[in-house]
């Protein structure tokens, strides 16, 4: 990393604004997926309140689906909180990612910045860092978007949830693994990136069989990684 | 402690766990000097992550789910739009709905 690609890096309001913009309609097909969480969290015992505080605090849609297999047992499990560090692990590896622009702002205001940090704005400014974005904002907008679409979503769940029937039927199911592909085909530059895709695409399927949910994305992407600096280091 | 008292405990300890992970990624790496072989470690794992997301969800989707995801791909390699190849996967699959 060029120290002239991560110079002047800054987080101000005009930057959360473009975030905002960026994902905003990308956020929008969040809300399927909190009505989707909030109906299945009442199914599953959780009150009204404790659903919507959930999705306040916690904010992953991942995590979230898997604590609730182990909510009819006694709480707060070791089972359940492992199994959310498991799903949660690929956080750390995207803060790795952006260090290089993170780092350059205070520690405070990165804590705070990174409180937002998911996949779809992981995504969405990393691939602006890339380019020529120098403002954390974009990261923070892109996470408050996702943020109040997915409460709003938990909360028209919870309240309505078992109403409104399959989503599914809307193509609306699509929407993230849509997504991720795009973005995957976005990133693309090229021969090395042939090697750690295919690394990581093989670790994350044989890794389905084999692992507890959530790992085989976290070996996928470590085994990518390192088949990236053999193919740089060859 | 009330069943309600735990529920909260453990929503609680679920945050914390989650905010721990956002956070350590960038915490490690002030540990490190970013030198070209970490630069394309990152980088790599920059596409794995996205690619083992697509690739685990295909392993366990149907043929409609994988033909939008496949759409939505070549529209994005042919438009350079996210939004229009989320729209494009998202019609595909509306459609081989209805007409099913």
């Amino acid at each position: 990393m060029l120290n002239s690609e991560t110079a002047n890096v800054r987080l101000t309001m005009a930057g959360v604004v473009r975030g905002v913009k960026s994902l905003g309609p990308i956020s929008l097909f969040v809300i399927p997926f909190g009505i989707a969480f909030g109906a299945a969290a009442i199914e599953r015992g959780v009150t009204p309140d404790q659903s919507i505080v959930m999705s306040l605090t916690v904010f992953s849609a991942a995590a979230q689906f898997a604590a609730l297999d182990f909510w009819n047992g006694p709480l707060p499990a070791i089972s359940l909180l492992l199994t959310v560090l498991a799903v949660g692990t690929r956080h750390i590896l995207m803060g790795a990612t952006l260090a290089p622009w993170l780092n350059r702002l205070s520690r405070p205001k990165r804590l705070l910045a990174l409180s937002v940090l998911s996949d779809a704005n992981f995504a969405d400014s990393y691939d602006a860092f890339r380019r020529d974005e120098r403002d954390v904002g974009r990261l923070v907008g892109g996470g408050l978007a996702l943020c109040i679409c997915w409460i709003i979503g938990s909360t028209i769940g919870v309240i309505a949830g078992a109403s409104l029937g399959n989503l599914g039927r809307f193509g609306i199911d699509v929407v993230m693994v849509s997504f991720f592909a795009a973005i995957a085909v976005g990133q693309w530059e090229g021969l090395s990136d042939v090697l750690p895709s295919v690394v990581a695409a093989a670790v994350a399927v044989l890794g389905l069989i084999f692992l507890p949910p959530g790992w085989n994305i976290v070996l996928a992407a470590l085994a990518g990684g390192i088949a990236g600096v053999l193919w740089h280091e060859r | 402690m009330s069943a309600e008292a735990t529920a909260y405990l453990t929503i609680f300890l679920m945050a914390a766990v989650t905010y721990g992970t956002r956070i350590a990624g960038a915490e490690l790496m002030t540990l490190f000097r970013i030198t070209s072989r970490v630069d394309a470690f990152l980088k790599s794992m920059a596409i794995s992550v996205m690619v083992a997301i697509v690739a685990s969800a295909i392993a366990q989707s149907g043929f409609r789910e994988n033909t939008a995801t496949l759409v939505a791909a070549a529209v994005m390699a042919a438009t350079r739009s996210s939004i229009g190849a989320v729209t494009a996967g998202m019609l595909v699959a509306a459609a081989w709905t209805w007409l099913a």
